[in-house]
């Protein structure tokens, strides 16, 4: 074994075997020894290596003692909401509100596995750990989260709110979620992470989600994470025809992070909207690695990430676009700009297209620049402070991404949380 | 009001003021006319504080304070307006939003509180009225997609919220047809009262039939080589710069 994988097999080594989903787990274990620790070496990797992630080993939180008293449950002012709340990966069932109405499944994901609710061999949708070995580590190891079962025809009448609060120092969290919204029924859901100051490890999350026909799931994911957690997450969604799949994703802050997001439409006449922005400061690291697959005729895509970099700060943006040779009258767009907002810090992005269609309309735009002096200079020869021009700029640029949230208190909530972190008046 | 004495700024480092002397009263319009690369517009940009404009010697005195000591948002604060030659569009940041920012910014400046959104809508219908500037254009972002005599426009309303002290209107008319150029005058000229004073930057001499100076100064190489009269501005536009040069030859 290299010194790289005694690494990464010591990292992991006090990580407790999933309890409630032992197939995945089972052949999560198998993929960790077959598959390659990411390192540079790797094109997926080369700009976020685990190498720092892997120096200090994880383990898996004991059983949890209840909800921190000094954390809400609902992180979200005015948010009128269902929740499910996890700590350090587990539910805390006695902190959670979720519904119970007809056609409606909204229970911890290991209730619905000893409820019989997910058949044998259906207990993963992404195959995620199969291609990553983080996606591997994550299968043996999965823990609990949301599963969100909608009836066809059913609109969910709030959203549901899933807390994840990471607590303790080297705490390995793999929280895992399973969405699947029957045709025409509607669902929105909120993801938002915590971790206090001082906490550390790794979040290792999964959501994979199901759009049936004609159906719409919208998700606003939100990243306020303090202290020093690494957190990967993956989110799977396939769309059945005529859906609609929005998700907002903002890391208002986090240590280091990498999100990656796949989309797949399996149904014409699909719409997907991938829109997010990230503003690290600091030593913070933020990659987002997307991919929007077109594999049917008459589907669109929306996509848009737009990111602020501060002081050393390090973000990563690789925006994969398949149009496959069937997808035909795809109408696919994809936008990432970037401020780089000091000279220490710095973004790598790489929006990757790969067209097999002849009759579609594909538009993309990539652009890194820093705060445009002559826009200052106007805004400051009115009276404007330095540092509150930069803000007003700053709001200016990411409010495209911010009004696009499903849920106005949440879009709220991150504007103020950022206005405080940044100095914004 | 404002008192320039042996101004000398440049750019990277060529020399452009070489020595600028201006004695501007309250409540006076001064105009300065001059040649391409006199000096015109630098002479603005560093009234106003932009910092890729050294200036290596003389002093600017506005109302008792150094205004080369200050940066740009404090010599606005203390009253001194630019009116841009070239207004910056800034895609995202609402017209109405920069305008309570900096009215609110002056306003903290002078000790006041922020103004009530009542009071602050209306002065917005006050002060559009006076340049005719439509909602549509005052709702939008700062200057996207305005036309240039829009743009002007906007400059105008945004000095008669911020009601300067001093303010300085750089080449104002460029780009304008007759119809931008009467409705900016007409803003201008309602804004003259005792307490406030003007610079008016122009190549032209048809702007100075609407907007009527008390003075009228010849900048050529970085130096004011000429003042006189409204009737100055007439004379030059007659027979050119040259007539000057030659004057001071």
């Amino acid at each position: 074994m290299s010194a790289a994988n005694e690494k990464a097999h010591a990292f992991v080594a006090g990580l407790a075997a999933s309890a409630g989903l032992a197939p995945l787990a089972e052949a999560g274990r198998q993929a960790m020894t077959d598959l390659p620790v990411p390192t540079r070496k790797s094109e997926r990797w080369k700009y976020s290596p685990l190498t720092p992630m892997l120096v200090t080993p994880v383990r898996t939180a004991p059983a949890h003692e209840g909800w921190p008293k000094d954390v809400p449950t609902n992180p979200i002012p005015g948010l009128d909401a269902y929740r499910i709340v996890l700590l350090n990966g587990q539910v805390v069932a006695e902190a959670c509100d979720l519904p119970v109405a007809d056609g409606v499944v909204c229970i911890p994901l290991l209730q619905a596995m000893a409820e019989g609710r997910i058949g044998a061999g259906d207990e993963d949708w992404s195959a995620y750990h199969t291609r990553e070995w983080v996606g591997a580590v994550h299968a043996a190891h999965a823990q609990d989260g949301l599963f969100l079962s909608l009836e066809s025809g059913v609109v969910l009448d709030r959203p549901v709110l899933v807390h994840h609060h990471t607590t303790g120092e080297n705490v390995a969290s793999c929280p895992r979620h399973r969405l699947q919204v029957g045709a025409n029924a509607e669902a929105e859901v909120v993801l938002w992470s915590s971790a206090p100051e001082g906490a550390s490890g790794m979040v290792n999350a999964v959501l994979e989600g199901k759009v049936g026909a004609g159906a719409r799931l919208g998700v606003d994911k939100v990243q306020h994470e303090h202290g020093a957690v690494f957190h990967l997450a993956h989110e799977h969604v396939t769309q059945d025809k005529d859906s609609t799949f929005r998700i907002h994703t903002v890391t208002v802050q986090g240590h280091w992070v990498r999100n990656e997001l796949n989309a797949l439409q399996h149904g014409s006449g699909s719409h997907t909207i991938m829109h997010g922005a990230y503003l690290p400061k600091g030593q913070e690291h933020v990659d987002n690695h997307t991919t929007m697959d077109h594999t049917v005729p008459h589907c669109t895509s929306s996509e848009l990430y737009k990111g602020i970099l501060y002081d050393r700060s390090t973000g990563v943006f690789n925006g994969k676009v398949f149009v496959r040779e069937d997808a035909q009258l795809t109408n696919a767009y994809q936008q990432n700009a970037n401020i780089v907002a000091d000279a220490g810090a710095s973004i790598n992005a790489k929006p990757e297209l790969e067209i097999y269609a002849d009759d579609v309309k594909c538009s993309h735009g990539c652009t890194v620049g820093q705060f445009d002096e002559e826009a200052l200079f106007y805004l400051k020869s009115r009276g404007i402070a330095d540092r509150a021009a930069r803000a007003l700029m700053v709001q200016a640029f990411i409010g495209d991404v911010l009004e696009g949230f499903g849920q106005d208190e949440v879009a709220q909530e991150v504007e103020g949380l950022l206005a405080d972190r940044h100095g914004w008046m | 009001m404002l008192t320039i004495k042996n101004l000398h700024a440049q750019v990277e480092d060529t020399p452009i003021l070489k020595g600028l002397n201006l004695e501007i009263g309250p409540g006076e319009v001064h105009a300065i006319m001059g040649p391409n690369g006199s000096g015109k517009s630098t002479l603005a940009s560093v009234l106003a504080g932009r910092e890729d404009y050294e200036v290596t010697a003389g002093s600017v005195d506005f109302d008792g304070t150094d205004l080369l000591d200050l940066d740009a948002s404090d010599r606005a604060r203390e009253g001194l307006f630019l009116a841009f030659q070239y207004p910056v569009e800034i895609p995202g940041v609402s017209n109405l939003n920069f305008m309570k920012a900096a009215i609110n910014a002056k306003r903290e400046h002078q000790g006041l509180e922020a103004i009530s959104a009542k009071d602050f809508l209306a002065l917005v219908k006050e002060k559009s009225a006076l340049v005719e500037l439509s909602g549509r254009l005052r709702d939008r972002s700062v200057n996207e997609g305005f036309s240039g005599g829009e743009k002007k426009r906007n400059e105008i309303f945004q000095m008669a919220m911020l009601e300067p002290k001093f303010a300085v209107l750089d080449e104002t008319d460029s780009g304008l047809d007759i119809d931008a150029l009467r409705i900016v005058s007409e803003g201008v000229n309602a804004m003259r009262d005792a307490g406030r004073s003007f610079l008016v930057i122009t190549h032209y001499q048809r702007l100075l039939d609407h907007i009527v100076p008390d003075h009228v100064h010849v900048l050529s190489d970085g130096q004011i080589v000429k003042s006189g009269p409204k009737e100055l501005a007439l004379e030059l536009e007659a027979k050119g710069y040259d007539w000057v040069k030659e004057e001071i030859a």
